[in-house]
């Protein structure tokens, strides 16, 4: 049995998704398999324990690309955006605790609270992040230049994004330089007197990432959450995938689930479509792949058939997953007991730079955390269909449990993993314990098996200087793979993992000019 | 510093001239005597006996071993027989060559391959996928190479299997003595000729059991110098001499194809994927810039070249390793002599030469650039097939 089509799309996760529907749009008859029963990956809800649904494994939705939105019109396939991205709030052992605004008007008072100075350079500090901005906005926003054959087109690219960076004026620029590859917590201690504010502020750096605050060239990640950051979609990821679905669906995607992709059919290094596990082939001269890279090649492909020089680059492509995702079904909000009553959507823990150090150590060695850091969203508050009536869900990636772990994941160590986690939660909010109804922890070896995300890497691939732009290998720049008519759409591909659809869309933008 | 081989306690007896190279880490003798003459003929005319044990030896084993090698190499290694050796070379993905040497078929599922340069860890990162192990033999099986046309005599009454049989680019499991050996009929010299392998353990007595059995035959131990001389007049290449590892190379143009270094023929094209196949499709179909050939230095013009200065001519009685340019007609540069020699078999002034495709022609006149006195002279050459001396018994 076998079906023809102009692309094939692997994955219908959010990368996926949006490259099918911008490929659709330009008239190609597409088809998006997908492995798992639903459509979504890392950005799709789940029901976890009856009554109780989650809006996503990956939960913040502060970068998704407003340009995407705009040319998938999503908002006619039912997204909405919030006003503005909910604050994050930072509990404290002693003390009044510290809700993180953005906007540094909002966030006045809050740090008014810990150091009057932090305010005026909290506010400088945003001006300096909007000033650089376009630089990296250039960047991130726009599939990077082929520096192996420069084109005009390439040079006109890469003259912009001279240019931007030139018309910041000198200071800036070598401003720019210099702060990229700092550790994040040298950074935020130029900035910040009161610790509590460095660690809202840098928090960002290290999330889902194998890095702690004091890792060299951490800040980079820090920028790029910055620079990206924009208001939150209403309903979390798990909205945003439904949209993107019924966009795609809107110009004549299909989309299957229950599909799984076992191999790539190529001949003579031209790809020529994929066999489903069904045995049925779907045909088709382009395949785009949102999957991890290492799935797709080491995977997906003949173990013999890769050019030797990129199965090493591919090889070397780190991919060592931290986080655990942890989710919760509470029979009410939990107290926290710097602000009794205080319901917040987003948490995290750690009052100081170092206590994200020393969670972050460990992992180094193969080793979780003693006491984990934790992000967690709570998607129930916004929207609390989400939880029986008065029930709240609390996602949480737990900082930081390392792929590798020495012995590997058993039920034993995850349990264990989960009563440090909630040892940790239970410093902030005592009682915790009484509110959970159900708990689920994936380790990052459950992630890499549930969503095939290789090392259990939630943003398929360490966000690192040298792992972004050219991700995940030289060769694959420009979402190029070493098969004719084989391209990559997903976050192991430039600008990188977390929910913005730049991949997917600068991919099917890519694809439309070759 | 160079470490001995495990021939040493036996070479170094014979090694008057103190001459000793390094030769990957090595000391092996360059040669026994003050010169190598007699050395070299000795290989024409009788035998040689050479310890070639710096060679880099690698043990493939495992149910995948053909199809890796397949993969690594530019030849279908599924082809070749029990008992059987192949020349081949390797490549990089853009289809440059890494090294050559010879696959020898020594058992099911079981290949040694010979290299001139350390290869295990290419070779290892090519291995994902194939259920082979790889091991570097080169410190525990030692190698000697018996040349010349007295060769298979002298084997012949100290094995216990029949040499007649063991064909041109064969190889066999025997006992010499009472040492047991693998045999292959190959070499390094373009005659007729041996290398025999044994474990390190067992290779003072082998020495002892050939040079006892040769010394009816004339068997003289022999240098690399003297086996350079011999292995330009059979027009074999050398990794480091002729042409460099693409590994080593700086820059796109130091690189070189198979189809740029003579190897065209041990190119299989049509088969499953290996490294450096599409590149390689490309440049057959594209053809070649550059090629490999031979050149006949004018003698005449030589003399004459010298003889402006009131100088004897310089016969290169030692192999050449310095390349030396080579123009057209009209002193444009067109490519380089790698190595050369005199030939004192074929009194001719030979070189092994790399010249753009247009000048590749068998008689083609070019200019070839020698110094006389400190100063550049041209002096003409013909573009001649290699081998230069390829005798019949070579195969026989």
């Amino acid at each position: 049995m076998s079906s023809r089509y102009d692309v094939v799309v692997i994955g219908a996760g959010h990368n996926g998704l949006t490259t099918a529907a911008y490929l659709a749009k330009s008239g190609k008859k597409v088809v998006v398999v997908e492995r798992r029963e639903a459509i979504g990956g890392l950005a799709a809800g789940s029901e976890f324990h009856p009554g109780y649904r989650t809006a996503g494994v990956l939960h913040d939705t502060t970068t998704v690309r407003k340009w995407v939105i705009d040319d998938l019109e999503l908002r006619k396939h039912g997204l909405e955006t919030r006003k503005s991205a909910p604050p994050v709030f930072i509990p404290q052992i002693d003390g009044p605790g510290y809700l993180h605004f953005h906007d540094p008007r909002a966030a006045q008072k809050e740090i008014g609270a810990h150091s009057k100075q932090d305010a005026e350079s909290y506010r400088q500090y945003r001006a300096f992040i909007r000033k650089i901005s376009p630089v990296f906005r250039s960047v991130f926003d726009e599939a990077p230049a082929d520096t192996d054959s420069l084109g005009v087109a390439d040079l006109w690219g890469l003259g912009k994004k001279a240019l931007s960076l030139r018309m910041l004026g000198k200071n800036d620029m070598m401003e720019i330089f210099r702060i990229v590859p700092m550790c994040v917590a040298d950074w935020v201690n130029e900035w910040f007197e009161s610790e509590i504010l460095r660690v809202a502020v840098a928090g960002p750096a290290i999330l889902n990432t194998m890095t702690g605050p004091w890792s060299p060239g951490s800040n980079l990640n820090l920028l790029l959450s910055e620079i990206l950051f924009d208001s939150a979609v209403a309903g979390g990821p798990a909205a945003l995938s439904q949209s993107l679905e019924k966009a795609a669906r809107a110009q004549g995607v299909e989309i299957r689930t229950d599909a799984a992709v076992t191999r790539l059919k190529v001949a003579e290094g031209k790809i020529e479509g994929v066999i489903l596990a069904n045995g049925e082939a779907l045909e088709a001269g382009l395949v785009v792949a949102s999957c991890h890279p290492k799935h797709l090649f080491l995977d997906l492909l003949p173990a013999r058939s890769l050019p030797i020089q990129f199965e090493q680059n591919l090889l070397g492509y780190r991919s060592r997953g931290v986080v655990a995702k942890i989710n919760l079904a509470l029979n009410g909000y939990p107290q926290f007991r710097c602000r009794p009553d205080f319901q917040p959507e987003i948490v995290r823990t750690g009052e100081h730079i170092d206590d994200l150090e020393k969670a972050f150590d460990p992992a180094k060695y193969s080793m979780f955390s003693v006491e984990p850091f934790l992000d967690i969203w709570a998607p129930s508050v916004e929207n609390p269909t989400l939880a029986p009536a008065g029930h709240h869900v609390f996602s949480i990636q737990a900082h930081f449990a390392p792929h590798d772990l020495e012995g590997g994941w058993s039920d034993a160590r995850k349990e264990e993993f989960f009563d440090a986690a909630m040892a940790a939660l239970n410093r902030y909010a005592p009682g915790i314990e009484q509110y959970i109804v159900a708990a689920e922890l994936s380790s990052p070896a459950d992630l890499e098996a549930r969503y095939r995300v290789t090392g259990g890497h939630l943003f398929h691939g360490e966000h690192a200087i040298d792992q972004l732009v050219v991700r995940p290998v030289p060769e694959c720049s420009r979402y190029l793979t070493p098969f004719q008519g084989l391209y990559l759409c997903g976050s192991g591909s430039h600008p990188g993992g977390g929910i913005t659809c730049a991949p997917g869309a600068l991919a099917a933008r890519a694809m439309q000019s070759n | 510093m160079p470490i001995p081989t495990p021939f040493h306690s036996r070479t170094s007896q014979h090694c008057y001239s103190l001459n000793w190279k390094d030769w990957a880490g090595y000391y092996t003798v360059s040669a026994y005597d003050t010169t190598h003459d007699s050395e070299y003929y000795a290989l024409r005319h009788s035998a040689g006996l050479i310890d070639v044990s710096p060679l880099f030896k690698y043990e493939v084993h495992g149910p995948d071993a053909a199809a890796f090698l397949s993969r690594l190499t530019v030849k279908d290694l599924h082809k070749l027989k029990l008992g059987r050796v192949t020349y081949l070379c390797w490549c990089d993905d853009d289809g440059k060559v890494i090294d050559d040497g010879t696959v020898s078929s020594l058992d099911e599922n079981y290949f040694r391959v010979t290299a001139a340069e350390p290869s295990l860890s290419w070779f290892d990162r090519q291995s994902r996928g194939y259920n082979v192990t790889i091991e570097d033999s080169t410190a525990r099986i030692a190698a000697l190479s018996l040349q010349g046309p007295t060769s298979r005599d002298i084997l012949a009454s100290v094995v216990n299997t029949d040499m007649d049989t063991l064909r041109f680019f064969g190889v066999v499991r025997c006992r010499l003595d009472a040492t047991e050996v693998w045999i292959s009929r190959t070499g390094y010299t373009g005659d007729l000729g041996y290398e025999i392998w044994v474990d390190s353990r067992h290779a003072e007595r082998l020495y002892d059991s050939i040079m006892a059995a040769g010394r009816a035959y004339d068997l003289l131990p022999c240098g690399i110098d003297a086996m350079d001389v011999t292995r330009i007049e059979a027009g074999f290449i050398m990794n480091g001499v002729d042409y460099y590892s693409a590994n080593h190379c700086l820059i796109e143009e130091q690189k070189n194809s198979p189809y740029e270094l003579g190897l065209d023929w041990a190119v299989q094209l049509d088969r499953e994927p290996f490294t450096g196949q599409a590149a390689l499709r490309k440049e057959k179909a594209d053809g070649a810039k550059r090629v490999f050939v031979g050149l006949d230095v004018d003698w005449a013009e030589v003399e004459a070249a010298f003889d402006k200065f009131g100088l004897p001519p310089d016969l290169p009685g030692h192999v050449w390793r310095d390349g030396r340019p080579v123009y057209d007609e009209n002193q444009n540069w067109i490519g380089q002599a790698t190595s050369g020699v005199w030939s004192p078999t074929l009194k001719k002034n030979l070189a092994l030469a790399q010249v753009t495709a247009p000048f590749a022609k068998v008689g083609t006149r070019v200019q070839f650039e020698i110094t006389v006195e400190y100063r550049r002279q041209v002096v003409g050459a013909t573009v001649v097939t290699t081998p230069f001396f390829n005798p019949p018994r070579k195969r026989s």
